[in-house]
This record gives structure tokens, sequence and C-alpha cells, in this order.
């Protein structure tokens, strides 16, 4: 009854294999109306310097919206990222010059920033309220933590970390774009081809399916909000590298610009489907959204509404599943 | 049958979805006075239609007309202004409004000064559902309504509106013979006043007492429209499933072994009931049935590990089986299979494949890597033993059919190489020929040596397919029945004995 279906052309068929998404036509077409409309305005926008540039301005929302994707794709949702970026970046920051050794300070700004997201999968695993609730209140917690352990002032010389995120690029490339890509790449393996990526969609999906499947959600939920922190941390690192210091409100606005990354890129807010990928075109229409408002010369005042209507009207667009 | 004059026509209706032709050529008329039974296996087009003609979906090429003049590009909005109301299985109440306001939700009569004059809404409430003889208070929180009465309201609802013609899609799954019964009543005295129902259910018997015409659909296309007082069930059947024999189910060959897989004893399921013991044995369909509150259902979730007994102990293959969690049940091969699968069984955002792989993805992810490849050559095979039509593992649930979604659960119990299947309800909702299967399917699943656990209020059912039937009471068994010595009349009589007749389906 069925025809046969034509086979898929080379390109199709890699993008089956990553996991790639369809159907994210508006978001493509915006991204291509800006990138056409700024590089007639300003010809500097098509040159290399400029594409690295915003390639380093959007690795570490990238960083974090990659996270929040697997997240969103379980039915969670984290809107503590941003302020947990801060205090592992200031964790981090504190180990470096009270010992001098940067890879204690790395490893202290890891850890911190798994153990909260290892919290907040146990306290949202418990379901006894929404992720909503419940990551919001670790937002505001964690958001005085950062500001009583820094006592309010900037942590100022990051050592090593400047040197190696701050300035350091290899084929000139700046190094957090690779670590963008690592995480994008990593996260996509794990969600194709992991049982922990499967059932991250199957829980999303249908929890009450995957518990009678006999899944232990409760340790899948820790375990994604778990991976969720490491790549928070691994944010932390880089930025505060970048900035050469850890601030107490480094990381505010993370959160939701990860969620609408995410939600642009076509993940929906309920669960069960999603894909980095899609997050990654997310991402790349904020990045050029706020670079080509600069290259235009657009003030700085009428950046936020230029980007709300953007990515307001990106979503609206975007095909319904 | 009078050939009343024409309100609704639909002509040479076409729809497609993504590789399937949902409808082909199909031409449906319904008078002013007449009952339109429709009927067809699940994925005939049923509900393909109804979307069509309420407006939910656009078709590809035909028109629609009512009273003559064409209605083109229905929405849900134009067709219920046009005068078409559909009665969905899910209804379109707001628990938060009373029975008035729900009746006039969007239309609320107003005072000179624009507020809403609730005394008028709740005295012209009370006559319009006088006038239908339906008991219901005007100022009754929806919440207090049952199944029945919640329908009564939204076709009630959909009348007011100066409705023409009436949708009910499957309108009795939720209702006891007494309600249906009921149902019945108002719909004859709605079509007397002159409106057009078309009224779409798997129960044929149903079907040919209230329709006065039937209209058959077979993969998408209109197989004929008959009187109903020229057919009978078995030609109804035929024409449904078109030139397939149709032949009493024949019964699985008996068990031959005899040894308990699963067995409880001093089991009791609640502090006040009796306890009681019992044995599943392998190789045979073992049925489990009650009235709602005898216990038979949390019977089975106790089997299956998701509820804990009250005092007992349970052995599984001469162990000692106490599981805590559902996770502790399938890990020792048994595997339980919900009646609701939209809510509890299926993902339904996933393909087929994952979705039979989920309970034992070890088995395609060896060094914890998902070989997506073997994961498909290996569900296909389950899902071919099944016959899950259609023959494509990478289709999302949501788009396969009500009896092939079970299929699907089905499927996950044997990729998970269960031994023991609890099953609940497994035929609620689906066609004849898609039950049949299913029937069939279980026999062969317990010749193979699994043990079946059968809960389901289904009297037929019980008698066609299993081997042991044991009815409970009060939360403790009562009798035990040989399936094969046994009739739904005895099997009700036992059921019901000492104690209220069922209310089967009321929430």
């Amino acid at each position: 009854m069925t025809p046969p279906a034509a086979r898929p052309g080379p390109l199709r068929r890699l993008r089956h294999a990553l996991g790639a998404p369809g159907g994210q036509g508006a978001v493509v077409v915006t991204l291509l109306a800006i990138v056409v409309i700024t590089a007639i305005g300003n010809p500097r926008f098509l040159g290399i310097q400029n594409i690295l540039n915003v390639l380093l301005q959007i690795s570490i929302l990238g960083i974090v919206s990659v996270g929040q994707t697997v997240l969103l794709i379980s039915a969670g949702l984290d809107l503590s990222v941003g302020a947990m970026l801060s205090v592992s970046a200031l964790a981090g920051g504190l180990v470096i010059h009270a010992t001098g050794s940067t890879l204690l300070g790395v490893g202290v700004a890891l850890a911190t920033a798994l153990l909260i997201g290892t919290v907040n999968g146990l306290l949202a695993a418990t379901g006894r309220a929404h992720p909503f609730i419940i990551t919001l209140g670790m937002m505001t917690l964690l958001q005085g933590v950062a500001i009583v352990i820094s006592r309010g002032s900037p942590i100022n010389g990051m050592g090593k970390l400047y040197d190696v995120f701050g300035i350091a690029n290899l084929l000139g490339v700046p190094t957090p774009v690779y670590l963008l890509a690592l995480a994008l790449g990593s996260v996509a393996l794990i969600l194709r081809f992991a049982p922990l990526g499967r059932y991250a969609f199957a829980v999303g999906g249908n929890e009450e399916a995957a518990r009678l499947s006999g899944l232990p959600i409760f340790r899948i939920k820790v375990a994604l909000y778990a991976l969720n922190g490491l790549l928070v941390g691994v944010a932390a690192i880089a930025l505060s590298g970048i900035l050469d210091s850890a601030l107490p409100a480094m990381g505010t606005g993370y959160e939701l610009r990860a969620v609408a990354a995410a939600v642009i890129g076509g993940t929906p807010l309920f669960g069960g489907r999603g894909s980095v990928w899609g997050t990654l075109f997310g991402v790349l229409l904020l990045g050029l959204v706020s670079n080509s408002i600069n290259l235009l010369g657009i003030g700085a005042n009428l950046q936020y509404v230029v980007l709300g209507a953007i990515i307001t009207a990106a979503v609206m667009f975007q095909r319904s599943s | 049958m009078t050939l009343a004059s024409t309100i609704l026509e639909a002509r040479g209706i076409d729809k497609r979805f993504p590789g399937v032709v949902a409808l082909q050529d199909v031409d449906l008329t319904v008078g002013a006075g007449e009952v339109h039974g429709l009927v067809g296996k699940n994925g005939a087009g049923k509900s393909t239609l109804v979307k069509i003609l309420s407006g939910a979906l656009q078709p590809d090429a035909g028109s629609i007309h009512l009273d003559g003049r064409p209605l083109p590009s229905l929405t849900p909005a134009s067709a219920q202004a046009a005068g078409i109301a559909t009665v969905y299985q899910d209804q379109q109440l707001v628990p938060g409004l009373n029975v008035a306001e729900n009746l006039y939700l969007g239309r609320e009569p107003r005072t000179p000064l624009g507020a809403v004059d609730h005394a008028r809404m709740q005295s012209e409430a009370g006559r319009v559902l006088a006038a239908l003889g339906l008991q219901l208070d005007p100022r009754a929180p929806l919440p207090r309504l049952d199944m029945a009465q919640r329908q009564q309201l939204t076709i009630a609802k959909a009348v007011q509106r100066q409705g023409r013609v009436l949708l009910l899609d499957e309108p009795t799954a939720a209702l006891n013979k007494t309600q249906a019964d009921f149902l019945f009543t108002l719909v004859r005295r709605l079509v007397e006043e002159g409106l057009a129902v078309l009224y779409i259910s798997h129960h044929l018997d149903e079907v040919l007492a209230i329709a006065d015409t039937v209209t058959v659909l077979r993969d998408g296309r209109r197989v004929g429209t008959v009187a109903a007082d020229a057919l009978d069930k078995a030609e109804l059947v035929s024409m449904m499933v078109g030139q397939q024999l149709v032949e009493e189910e024949a019964r699985h060959a008996p068990a031959e072994r005899i040894e308990a897989v699963l067995s409880a004893t001093g089991l009791r399921l609640d502090p006040a009931s009796a306890p009681f013991e019992l044995a599943v044995r392998a190789g045979e369909v073992l049925g489990i049935t009650g009235t709602l509150g005898s216990g038979a259902f949390r019977l089975a979730r106790v089997l299956a590990g998701l509820e804990r007994p009250h005092e007992g102990a349970m052995t599984l293959r001469k162990r000692p089986y106490a599981p805590t969690r559902v996770r502790d049940a399938v890990a020792r091969g048994v595997v339980f299979l919900p009646e609701d699968m939209l809510r509890e069984g299926l993902v339904m955002p996933m393909a087929v494949a994952p979705n039979v792989s989920l309970t034992n993805l070890r088995k395609v992810a060896p060094g914890g890597r998902i070989r997506l490849w073997r994961e498909r050559r290996a569900t296909r095979e389950v899902t071919r033993e099944l016959a899950v039509v259609p023959d494509d593992v990478e289709r999302e649930v949501r788009l396969l059919s009500g009896g092939n979604r079970r299929k699907v659960l089905l499927a996950r119990a044997l990729f998970a190489d269960a031994q023991v299947l609890v099953l609940e309800e497994p035929t609620q909702g689906v066609d004849v020929e898609a039950r049949r299967e299913i029937h069939r399917l279980l026999g062969a699943l317990a010749t193979e040596g699994r043990a079946i656990v059968l809960a389901t209020t289904d009297l037929e059912e019980l008698v066609q397919v299993c081997d042991r039937i044991l009815v409970l009471r009060k939360g403790a068994l009562a009798e035990s029945f040989r399936g094969a010595d046994t009739t739904p009349q005895a099997l009700l009589a036992s059921i019901v004995a000492g104690a209220a007749p069922a209310e089967r389906g009321a929430p």
C-alpha cells in the first residue's frame, strides 16, 4: 500500500545519521535573511575575523544551551544554570587564588557545577514540585551564594585559564569554540547512541510508560541534571578564562537565553523531542542578531527590542510538529 | 428506512497522509430524522472522515454539502456555526463551570448592563435540559457529573446551538448498559425532531439496533451503504473485513506443562479481605475478573509489581518474588501491559523501534552503545511476528491505529523476553479483527510456554481465551472456572453474586 520511499540523498542520510532535525525552515530563513541584510549593510560581517568573533561569542551560550536541551527533551528544566555558572566560576577563581593551581581550580569549578546539577536532579526527581519552581528557587539561592563567597566583588586574574581560553587559538580558531564543538558532538552522540539519551526521550515523551517499562526514572533524571551541571561547569571555566575574572553576576541571563535557543531550535517545552543541532541553530540565530545589530550600528538600547522581536517571530513561524 | 430530505452530504472525499491513503472517493449522505451508522475496522478511515466532517481536517478532494449548499474549507468553528456538532469521546466541557454555565459558554444571556444574567441562564438551562428529558441540575458543578451525564450535557450543548447534524464518535465507550440505553432514547428523541445523526461505533450490535442506515468503510473506501434491518452482524463483519473468512476463534492448545511459574500464598489484598492463594502456570492464559472494587485489577497490578499486597508471599520460578517497584518485576521477566496505552503504555513521539526496545535496550546496546541498525532489525523481527501494520519500525507510534498500538505493547513484552505477561483490558476499544488477532496472539504466546494473566471485564473474552478464570469478590478469590466449561452468563452470575451489579466503566 505504501509506495517505496525514494532512497534519501547523501546529505539527508548524513543528517539522519547525526540525528539532525528537519523542519527548522523558519529559523534557517531568518538566519539567512539576517546574514544577507547585514552583509549588505556592512561588508565586514562576512569577514573571517567577524565569523570567528561570532563563534567565540556564542560558544558559552552554546555549551549551556546544549545541557538545557537535554533537560527539555526529558521534560525537565534548569533555570539555575546562570547562577550555577557564576558560583562555579567563583569557586574555581577562589581556589586558583588561594592555591595558585589552575588545575585544582578547574577541578573545583567542574565539581561545584556537577554537585549543584546533581542536587537539582535529586530535587526534581522527587517529583514534589515542577522543576520550574525548584530551579527558580535554586537560582535565587545560588545568586546569593555567589555574592556571599565573592563578597560582592570580582575575582580578577585567572592565570593560565586566561592564556588558554582568553588568548590562545588553534588554527586561528579561539579555543572556547572547540569546547562548544566537543559539547555538541558528545551530547549528540549520547542522545543517539547511549541508553541514557534514549531514556531522556522516553521519560520526556511519557514518563509513566517509561516507568512501566522498568526504567530507573529517578536515576535517569539525576544523571541528566548532573550532565547539565557538568556542561555549565565547562562553560564557567571557559567564560572566566575569556574574561580573565570571575564575577558574581557573570552568568545572569544565560538560563532564559539557553531555553530560548533550544526552543527556537525546535525542542518543545513539554519534552519527548528535540536535538542539539536545532539548538545550535537557535544559538547561532541569537548570536548573529546581536552581532548584526552591532555592525549595523543599531543603538545598544534598541538591541533588546530587536532581539526580542526576532526570537518571538522565529518561534511563531516554526513548524509545529 | 425513510428517504428523508438530505441534510449532510459528503461527495468524493479523498484524504492522504504521508505514505497512506486514508480515504478514497468516499460518499456519505445523512438525512433529516435518520441515524446513520458508520462502521469499519481500526484504520478503515472512520476517524478521518469524522474529523473532515467536523472541520478538524481538510480533505484533499471532494466536497461537503449542508442542506444542498456546499461548505467550502470547513474549520471546527465554521462547522459548528453551520450546525454540525461533534461529540467526541473526550468531551469538551470546562471542569470549573457548572452545568448551565457550560451549556451557555460563549453565549451567556446578558442583563441590560452587559453582565451575565445568571438567574436567566439557570432557568433557561433547566428548561432546555428538561425538554430533552435530561435530569441534570443546572447548578451542579461539573465534577459531580458522571461520564454519562457529561456526555448528555455535551449533546444538549450541541443541540441547543441549532445543531442540524450530530456526530457521535464511540459514544458508549465509557457507559454502562443503563446509561447506554438512556443515550439511545435520547438519540431517538433528537432524530424524531428532525436531527441527522452520524453514529460511529465498534459495537456492531449497538449500531444495528439504533441506526436506520449503515455505511461500511474498509481501507479508506466505502464498501457499501445498506439499511440496518436488512443486515445481521455476521454480514456486517464480512463487509468490514472483506474476503477474509469470519470464523469462530480457536482456543489455543491447552497447556501441557503444569508447573507454576508465579504463585502466591496467604495473599491478602486489603486488611479486610480474606487470604487466598493462586498459581499461574507456564503455557496457560489465566483470566482474572470481578466488579470494580472486587480486587481483580488490583491483583493483576500486585502480580506485576505496580502495587504491593497487604500481606502474603509470592514465588516466581521457585524463587521468592516481592517486587517493590515495577523495575523489579520487569527484571524478573514479568511485564505489565496497561489498558490506557496513551497515558501509560507508549511513548507517542517515539518511533515503533525504540518503543519496542525500551524495556530491554541492553539487548541491542552491547557495551552501552545502541546499535541502531541492529535495533531496527531485532524489533522488526518481533513486530512482523505480531503482524504490526504498517511494517515500518521507524514510524512514530502515534500514527498507528489502536489495534496496532496494542501490538506494539505486546512486541515490547516479547522483546524483553517476558515470561509472564500481565494484561489489563487488552481489547478495549479495538475493532473485531484486531480483537481476534490479539486473542490469537495471546493463545500463541501461551502455547510457546509463557504465562498470560488477563484481567478483563469482557466476559466473552474470558470464555474465548482463558484456560482458567478466577472471579474475585471483596478483594478475595471467590470462584474458579475452566474456560472451556463455562459461559459468560455463568461468569456474570458468579461476579455479581452477593454484590450489587457491576457499573462497568463508571469513574
